[in-house]
Order: structure tokens, then sequence, then C-alpha cells
């Protein structure tokens, strides 16, 4: 188990998701977008446009306007999901010395392990709490509930082991598994080497759980990061007004 | 209709099928009902693969629920399926079952479920509650245009042959008279000279309707209810024409700004519309066509001309005059901008001093088009005083009546009745007591249910009267030493 895990698994949720991904949006670019049917605001030119697209996507704009309490859950989630990912990348990568190297004249190394410690701490706990919230919303507001289906709380629940794992991990010592040791595992893997998995029931499921959601990703609502690109090409484009003022008139513009 | 019972016993409403004469006409065959679903299945493939809207939307929603309190229909209702996301459901989840990877895989775990009889008809209850308004796509963090799936479930059924008697006559008339309402020219003309002696009469000068007049520069497009509801858009617009001395015309060929093709069967009734313009503008050498009020008229001219001037028109070794395309609320707002147009907003024949007007935007105008600017600066010049309902302009709810979903049998109507309860409680909070609404769909929403809900002015008993934006314009413009022409 430990073997298919950590050598064989890896390289078949790699080929999954990218392949996957790859035939999904195929599948998306095969219709045409017949009509231009867009919807307010209408920006005058593609560069108005495009900024419109990703303020919606950072500020997550229309939750905030619409439904301010969904917002308070999901915002922070995303945030945390993408200061954990990139913290993960980084983090690994220099052994938790990504803000040294960054900023070496004002951190130093043993600071720049404490605050990678830290932040990954932290919105590890932003994440799970706020999963918890979507979970909570999802069973107890009747509006969300009926259109909910199983999967929708299966997602809900595959991401809390993920981060509850994690968050055990960082927050118990003897769980805990150290930047080199995940490194080492992580270069066997990048270099078609594959290294035994480190000896850590937890990083072996955390690594399990995570493998299972990018092997579901193509197949699944999570898609919805290039669901949002997809849809918004479509109706967030630019206008030109024809111009006014009727010809053959008495009284002109 | 009475209710349809499905085989689980659950009660729908349905709007009443067309007799199978009209359907004739429309060329629509009633395919068998043990065809039916697999049927339905191939036209969802086809329109799949036709159109990325739908794909995306079918593919593209979380299930965040943000949609559920902002849909008149759910407010009004609290019927589940009329939740955004859940009415798309009714065919996203046939088109798990068939399409996608996760539902052939795993059927109920992720919401699949196969195509029957029952999923039809409930498609053909609540396709038919939606009002295609497009505010749930416009509140989506993803933008997924829920419309879509609205639209496209129409066709399906229309393509099967679920066709509703309102939304069948009315496109048989745009074949046989190119109008909804079925206006002969001798009806055209004689609506005309009606009108024009209620104008000497309230003017004390003649203003003509010019009918199919050749060489004409504009060609104005009413909505065709105007001649059966709302004579006063008519009146306002030949006012305006009159005044800025225009060389326009009417053609009784192409007299429907309205466009029920684009709400249930764009492949061939939107495209007779279509095709009916570019004959008017070549036959009578029109620069420019204007079109009259109609919300969702305006969004099918403004987005779907392009595309839908195909082959017949525009197909290699074919050729037409494109000419602009435009509503008359701009070319007002542009003349009275430039300071050309003069108003006396205190002097208004259907708004006297003492009239609070409220604004209802028309969904298909302000989100297809951002004209709640506009029609603000319209209204705000010609009458008196103006009270604003919240919320407006693109976030305004819909009356209930969009996509022309406008039945009078009693299931339906019960229906309308409740759809119209959001806007119906915005107006009471306005304060208001006339209405005013530049769309031909929402004037024939709020003309019965004004009554319904009981909307009356300070007195306690007459009810609000109701009204287009070109009215008032038209009564509020002064002529000096007319006529032009």
């Amino acid at each position: 188990m430990y073997f298919f895990v950590g050598k064989v698994l890896p390289y078949i949720t790699v080929a999954i998701l990218l392949g996957g991904i790859t035939w999904r949006v195929w599948r998306w670019t095969i219709g045409r977008i017949k009509f231009n049917i867009t919807i307010p605001p209408f920006p005058s030119s593609w560069p108005a446009a495009v900024l419109w697209i990703v303020w919606q996507i950072v500020s997550f704009w229309n939750v905030f306007k619409f439904d301010r309490p969904l917002w308070f859950g999901a915002w922070p989630m995303h945030v945390a999901l993408a200061a954990i990912g990139g913290g993960h990348v980084l983090g690994v990568y220099t052994l938790g010395m990504q803000f040294h190297l960054l900023l070496p004249w004002l951190v130093t190394e043993h600071q720049s392990e404490a605050a990678s410690n830290f932040l990954g701490t932290v919105f590890g706990i932003i994440f799970f709490v706020a999963l918890l919230y979507l979970l909570y919303r999802r069973l107890a507001i009747e509006k969300v509930r009926v259109i909910s289906a199983t999967s929708d709380y299966l997602h809900l629940l595959l991401l809390l082991a993920i981060v509850g794992i994690g968050d055990y991990m960082r927050l118990v010592k003897t769980a805990s598994l150290h930047y080199d040791e995940a490194r080492h595992f992580m270069a066997g893997l990048f270099t078609f080497n594959p290294h035994p998995l480190p000896d850590n029931f937890f990083f072996f499921l955390h690594f399990l759980f995570v493998q299972i959601m990018l092997l579901i990703f193509p197949f699944s609502k999570l898609m919805h990061p290039f669901g949002i690109l997809w849809n918004r090409w479509i109706i967030n484009r630019p206008y030109q007004q024809p111009p006014m003022g009727m010809p053959g008139t008495k009284i002109t513009l | 209709m009475p209710k349809k019972v499905l085989s689980d016993g659950t009660e729908i409403s349905q709007p009443n099928r067309a007799v199978d004469r009209l359907m004739k006409r429309l060329h629509v065959r009633e395919v068998p009902d043990e065809e039916k679903p697999a049927m339905a299945v191939r036209w969802l493939d086809y329109y799949r693969k036709d159109r990325r809207s739908l794909t995306l939307a079918m593919e593209g929603c979380v299930k965040c629920g943000v949609c559920a309190e902002q849909c008149h229909a759910y407010l009004g209702t609290k019927d589940p399926n009329n939740i955004p996301a859940a009415r798309a459901d009714l065919m996203r989840r046939v088109y798990k079952r068939y399409f996608t990877v996760q539902g052939r895989l795993f059927g109920k775990l992720v919401g699949a479920v196969e195509m029957t009889m029952d999923v039809l008809e409930k498609w053909y209850s609540y396709y038919y509650q939606c009002s295609e308004c497009r505010r749930c796509g416009h509140v989506c963090p993803f933008g997924i245009d829920t419309c879509e799936v609205t639209m496209a479930g129409r066709e399906i059924l229309w393509a099967l042959g679920f066709v509703p008697e309102l939304q069948g006559a009315a496109s048989a008339m745009v074949f046989e008279r190119g109008n909804q309402g079925g206006m002969t020219q001798a009806a055209i003309v004689d609506t005309h000279e009606f009108l024009t002696d209620e104008m000497e009469e309230e003017r004390g000068f003649r203003i003509e309707f010019p009918v199919d007049k050749p060489n004409s520069d504009i060609l104005y497009v009413p909505s065709s209810a105007d001649y059966l509801l709302n004579a006063e858009t008519l009146k306002g617009a030949a006012q305006f024409f009159e005044y800025v001395g225009a060389n326009w015309t009417i053609s009784s060929y192409m007299l429907e700004a309205g466009n029920f093709g684009l709400l249930t069967d764009q492949r061939s009734v939107q495209r007779e519309l279509v095709r009916r313009l570019w004959w008017s503008v070549a036959d009578l050498g029109i620069k420019k066509v204007v079109f009259g009020e109609c919300g969702h008229g305006w969004r099918a001219w403004k987005m779907y001309t392009e595309t839908l001037t195909d082959y017949a028109v525009a197909g290699p070794g074919y050729t037409y005059t494109k000419v602009p395309l435009v509503n008359i609320h701009q070319e007002v707002v542009a003349l009275l901008k430039a300071g050309k147009l003069k108003l006396d907003p205190k002097n208004n024949r259907l708004a006297p001093v003492g009239t609070y007007v409220t604004l209802h935007d028309p969904c298909n105008y302000v989100r297809a088009d951002q004209l709640g600017d506009v029609f603000r600066y319209v209204l705000y010049n010609s009458v008196p005083a103006v009270r604003e309902m919240y919320p407006i302009k693109e976030k305004n709810f819909c009356c209930g009546g969009g996509s022309a979903i406008l039945y009078d049998d009693p299931e339906m109507y019960n229906l309308r009745i409740k759809f119209f309860q959001k806007k119906a409680d915005q107006v009471r909070a306005s304060g208001a007591n006339h209405i005013c609404t530049p769309c031909s769909i929402c004037k024939a929403q709020f003309y019965p249910m004004v009554k319904e809900h009981n909307l009356t002015t300070e007195d306690g008993k007459t009810i609000m009267p109701v009204n287009g934006l070109i009215d008032f314009l038209g009564a509020a413009l002064v002529f000096k030493g007319h006529r032009q022409i």
C-alpha cells in the first residue's frame, strides 16, 4: 500500500489530472459563442472587461454584494487555500526559507521558518473553520440543502479530511513531518526516482486524500476555477453602442 | 389547464398546450410519448455542442445558492424548483447522466437521473415559470446565465411538440402577418387614424402615421401589443418623430419589436422576424431602424440579429443593406442631452402635478443593455415628480411576466400573481401613485396585477395607472407653431 500510494499513484494522478482538465476544457470549446449575450457592466474595451473578470475572481464581488454570510465563509476559505497551496510549494522547496530568500536584509533564516510555521498554522485553521461553516450552511439553510447532491457534501468532507490531517500534523509535534523529509520525498517523485514515503501515517493519509481529490478534480464541480474563466469569457465582453443621431430629421444632434 | 399529475403523485401547473392545427402551421411534429425521452436526449446533445453558454451552464455550477434569494419566482412561490440553480438542475441532472463521466459512473451520488416523461413534464412546467429575466445570471459569481438553460429547455420542448398555446399562436401570427398580435395592414391604418384624431383633440393639429412609405429614412418598429393595449406609447412615438421632423414610417410587413422566437424557438420563429426586418429595410430604403418599447425584443435585436442574419439574407451569393439598429429611448436621450427637445414636466397630460411616478426597469433593457440611466434621464425631464422603488437598474426584480408567460388559465394566472409579489412590495414601498414601465410585456403583466395586488393611489380606491416611458415624453413635448413637415 505504501509502495503504491508513494511511488505509483502520484504518476497516475498527475496524468489523469492534466489529461482530464484538457479533455474537459476541450469539451467546452466545441460549442460556439453564438450570440453576444453579455451581462452588465458593459465595458467598452477588452482590457476593461478582463479587469472586471479579474476583480470578480479575486474579490468574489458578486457573493459579497448578494450573499454576505456566504462571502465570510467562501472568500477566507479560498484565500487560505491559495496561501496554503503557495506555502506548500515554496515552504517545502526552500525548507521554510522563502521569506529569507525574498527579503534577505530584513528576515533571518530562523525568522523565516518561524513565519512559515505560523502562517501555515493560521491559514490551516482558517481553512478548516471556513470549510466547517460551508458544510454547516449546506446542511442548515433550506434553500441550499435542496439544491445539494450527495457529492456536494462529499467534496466538503474530503477537503475537511485533508485540512484536518494537515492541521493535526501542524499542531501535534509527534505527528509532524519536517520540511526536509517532505522535500526529499517530493524530489524523488519529480526526478522519476521515487523514494519511499516518510514513515508517518498522517502524512500517508494526507498524501492519499490529496491524490483522491486531484483524481476527481477534472470530473466534478471542483473544476470551477476553470469554469469561471470560460463562463465570464462569454458574458463579460466589450460592447460599443451604435452612434446616435437619426438621418433626415429637421432637428439634428 | 388542470394540474398535471406526475407518476410519483406530485402536481404541477403547466400552460395550455397548442392544438394540432396550430402545431401543423408552425411545422412542429408532435413526437409520440414513448419516443420523447430519447429524442429529448438527442436534442440536448445537439444544443450542448451548438452553444458554449449551455455547456458551461451545465458544467460550471457549484450550487452555492446565491441565486435563490435573487429570483422573484422563488421569492413569490417558495417552490424549490424555482431556485435558479434547481431549475437548471432539472436539465443538469439529465445532462450529467448522459454526457459526463461522473454521472455515468456514479449516477445518484452526483445527482444524475434518467430522462423520463416526468422530467419533460417538469421542464414544461418550470421552464415556463422562468421569465428569463437574467437576474440570476447577473448575481452568479461564475457568470452562469441560467436563461440559456431555460431557452434551450423550451426549444427542446418545442421540437418535441410541447408548444404552449399562447406562444404558439403568437408565433404562427409572425409567419402569417409579421406581428404577434395578428394585425393586418387595414387594422394598422385604422388604429393610426383613430390615434391621429385623438391627438388632434389633444394638441389641435394632426400628426399622421406614415405606413409602408417608400424612401423613408427611419423605420419605427413598435411592439404590436402597442396597437392592442398601449396606444399612448404609439402616440408618444408619433409626437416625438413629428417634433424632430423625421422622414419615418411604420412597416405593416414587419410590425414587431417583440420577438417570441427568442423565448421559444430561435431556429425558425426568430429567424423569420430577422428576415422580415431586412426585407423591410431593403423595400423601404431605410437608413436606420428605431425599435419601440419592448424589453426582450431589444435584447433579441441587439444581441441576436447579427448571428441570425445568415444564409438566406447574408449567405454566399446574397447581400443586404446593414443599417444601425437602435431603440427609441437612446435617440430621445441623445437629443435631450443636446438640448434639442423642449419638455414641460409640469404640464403633462398623463401626469398632472401631484403625480408621483415610479419606474420599473424592464429586465432586458437593464441587464442586456444598461439603459437604467437613460430611462431616468427621460422620466425626470418629463414628469413632475419621481419616487424610485428599490432595488433599481440592473439589480431590479422582474415583474413576473417576462418571456411572455402571460397565461390566462387559472393555474398559471395564480402563479403570475405570486411572481408579482416582490414587485408589488417594491411599488408599495416607493410611495408612488403612477407606474412607468417601458416594455410591452411588463405593461401586459402590470395592467391586471395592479388590480390583483390592489395597488392603489393615496385615496385607497383608485387603481394605479400604468404607462410607458415614451407616453410621458410625448405628452410633455412642447410644440411651437406646428406643423413642421
